[in-house]
C-alpha cells in the first residue's frame, strides 16, 4: 500500500513537470510527429475494429428489450447517447492505453535500463523534455480524434444491425441519432479524451522512467503502465462524468 | 584536469564511496580497478553529474561539478566523451544520426559537417560500412566501437569509459584497448577507464588505482600494482590458464 502511494506522489509530480516542460525551448516537432503515428495512425485499424463491434453489440444486447416494449424506435438514440457519452471515449481511451501506454512503458523503460536515458542526459538533452513532451502532446491530440472516429463506428454498427434485421432504413436511423445528440452530449464526450490522452502518456513515460533491473524491469514497466493507465482513466471518468452533470444538467 | 576530493556514496545502507580521492592531470589515461559493485561506474557517473554524491567535491578542469548549476554542469558535459558500460547507443537511430544527434544539438554543428565528422570518426574506429544501420545489426565489437565514435565525435578533452571491454571476446577486448590507446595517442585526450579487464588497463593507462572499501588504493604505474602483496589485487593479476 505504502508502494502504491509513493507512486502517486511520484507520478503527480511527473505529471505536472509536463505543463512547465511543455512551453519551454527546444520544442521536438520531428519527434512529436513521430509519435503522432505511433499514438494515431497505428492505433487506427484497433479502433476501428473495437468501434463497430462496440455499436454492434450495444444494439444486439438491447434490440430485444426496447421490442419488448414496442420501443425499437429509441434505439438509434440509445446507441448515440450511450457511445458519444460513455462507451466511445471510454472504450477507446482503454484500448489505446493497453497498445500505447504499454509501449511507451517498454520503450523508455528499454532506454532507461540500456543507460540511453544517461546518454542524453550526458550530451545535455532533457530527457523528459525529449522524450515524455511530445508523447503526451501526441496523446492529447490523437485520443480526440480517434474517440469521435470510433464513436461514428459504432453508431455504424448499431445501423447494420438495424437494417439488416430490416427494422430501419439509413435516413430515418440518421435521423432519430442526430436528433436525439445535443452539444451536451458530445463536449463532455470528447472533451474528457484530452485528459484520457494525456494519462496514457504520461503514465507509460513515468513507469518506463521508473524502470531498473533489466529485461524483467522493462516487462513490469509495461504492464504497471497499462495497468495504472485504465485505472486512472476509470477513475477520471467518475470524476468527469460527475462534472459534466453539474455544468450541461 | 580531474580532481575528486573525499566522494562519499551511499544507496540506502549501502555505502559505496567512503571518501575517495583521484587526481588525473591533462592528457594522462588513469585506469579504475575494482571487483563489480566497487562504486566504480557510480564515480564515473558524479563526474558528469548523472549522479548526485553525498559528500565530496569534484572539480573538471576548475569547474565544480554541480548539479544545481546547470550552466557550469552544461560546459563540463561539452567537454567529455563518454563510452557506456553496454554502448548505450540510441536504437531508434542510425549509426549516422547517433553520431551526429549530440552533434548538432549539443555542439551547434550544421548538419552537413556534422555528417562528414561522423563519417570520419567512423572509418577511425574501423567502421566506414556501417554508417547507415541501425545498432541493432552490429555485433557487440562493432556497436563498442560505434558507441566510441559516438564519444570521439564531439572532440572531447576528457573521455570516461565504463567497462569498455565487457562482454567482448578478449582479441575484440585488445582491439578496442588497442583502439582507445591509439585515440589517447592522437587526440592527446585525458581518460579515466573504469574496467576489471587487467588486460585492457594494461593497454590504455598511464596509471591505474584499485577500487576497495569505497576508496581508491595502490595507485600507481601497473606493473607497480602487481607487486602489492593483497590477495585482491592478486586476483586481477592472475593468469587465467
Amino acid at each position: 500500500m505504502k508502494k502504491f502511494f509513493i507512486h502517486v506522489y511520484d507520478l503527480t509530480a511527473f505529471s505536472l513537470r509536463f505543463f512547465k516542460e511543455a512551453v519551454l525551448p527546444p520544442y521536438e516537432f520531428g519527434e512529436f510527429a513521430g509519435h503522432l503515428e505511433n499514438f494515431g495512425s497505428r492505433s487506427f485499424p484497433l479502433v476501428s475494429v473495437i468501434g463497430l463491434l462496440m455499436g454492434l453489440i450495444l444494439a444486439l444486447q438491447t434490440k430485444p428489450t426496447l421490442a419488448r416494449f414496442g420501443a425499437e424506435s429509441f434505439l438509434p438514440a440509445m446507441v448515440a447517447i450511450s457511445v458519444v457519452r460513455e462507451l466511445g471515449p471510454v472504450i477507446t481511451a482503454l484500448v489505446v492505453a493497453g497498445r500505447v501506454s504499454s509501449g511507451i512503458g517498454a520503450e523508455i523503460g528499454s532506454m532507461k535500463v540500456t543507460e540511453q536515458v544517461d546518454a542524453l542526459e550526458v550530451s545535455s538533452v532533457d530527457p523528459y523534455r525529449f522524450l515524455v513532451v511530445p508523447r503526451v502532446l501526441a496523446g492529447i491530440i490523437a485520443l480526440p480524434l480517434l474517440t469521435a472516429y470510433a464513436d461514428f463506428l459504432g453508431i455504424i454498427g448499431a445501423f447494420l444491425v438495424m437494417f439488416v434485421s430490416g427494422g430501419m432504413g439509413w435516413q430515418l436511423f440518421i435521423t432519430s441519432t442526430i436528433r436525439s445528440l445535443s452539444i451536451a452530449d458530445v463536449i463532455p464526450g470528447i472533451g474528457k479524451t484530452f485528459f484520457f490522452g494525456y494519462i496514457i502518456a504520461i503514465v507509460g513515460s513515468y513507469f518506463g522512467f521508473k524502470a531498473s533491473g533489466g529485461t524483467e524491469g522493462v516487462g513490469k514497466a509495461a504492464t504497471s503502465a497499462v495497468v495504472f493507465a485504465s485505472f486512472l482513466i476509470l477513475i477520471t471518468d467518475f470524476v468527469l462524468v460527475k462534472l459534466g452533470i453539474l455544468l450541461f444538467e | 584536469m580531474i580532481e575528486i576530493g573525499g566522494l562519499h556514496k551511499s544507496f540506502g545502507a549501502q555505502r559505496v564511496l567512503m571518501g575517495l580521492n583521484l587526481s588525473v592531470s591533462n592528457g594522462e589515461t588513469f585506469s579504475i580497478l575494482g571487483k563489480s559493485g566497487s562504486g566504480k561506474s557510480v564515480m564515473l557517473k558524479c563526474i558528469v553529474g548523472l549522479m548526485l554524491p553525498d559528500a565530496g567535491d569534484i572539480t573538471v578542469d576548475s569547474m565544480r561539478v554541480d548539479a544545481d548549476d546547470r550552466k557550469t554542469l552544461k560546459q563540463i558535459r561539452r567537454m567529455i566523451g563518454f563510452l557506456f558500460q553496454g554502448g548505450a547507443l540510441y536504437d531508434s537511430m542510425t549509426i549516422r544520426e547517433n553520431l551526429i544527434f549530440n552533434l548538432t544539438r549539443h555542439h551547434k554543428v550544421k548538419h552537413s559537417e556534422a555528417s562528414e565528422k561522423a563519417a570520419h570518426y567512423l572509418t577511425l574506429v574501423g567502421l566506414p560500412d556501417f554508417i547507415d544501420k541501425m545498432p541493432s545489426e552490429l555485433s557487440g565489437g562493432m556497436r563498442k566501437r560505434a558507441a566510441l565514435a559516438r564519444a570521439l565525435v564531439i572532440e572531447p578533452q576528457i573521455l570516461l569509459y565504463d567497462e569498455p571491454t565487457t562482454g567482448l571476446d578478449p582479441i575484440t577486448s585488445a582491439e578496442i584497448g588497442e583502439l582507445i590507446r591509439e585515440m589517447h595517442d592522437r587526440f592527446k585526450v585525458t581518460g579515466i577507464v573504469v574496467t576489471h579487464d587487467i588486460l585492457c588497463a594494461g593497454i590504455v593507462s598511464d596509471r591505474a588505482g584499485v577500487l576497495k572499501d569505497g576508496l581508491l588504493k595502490y595507485t600507481g604505474a601497473l606493473n607497480e600494482l602487481v607487486q602489492i602483496e593483497d590477495k585482491e589485487i592478486k586476483g586481477f593479476f592472475r593468469k587465467p590458464i
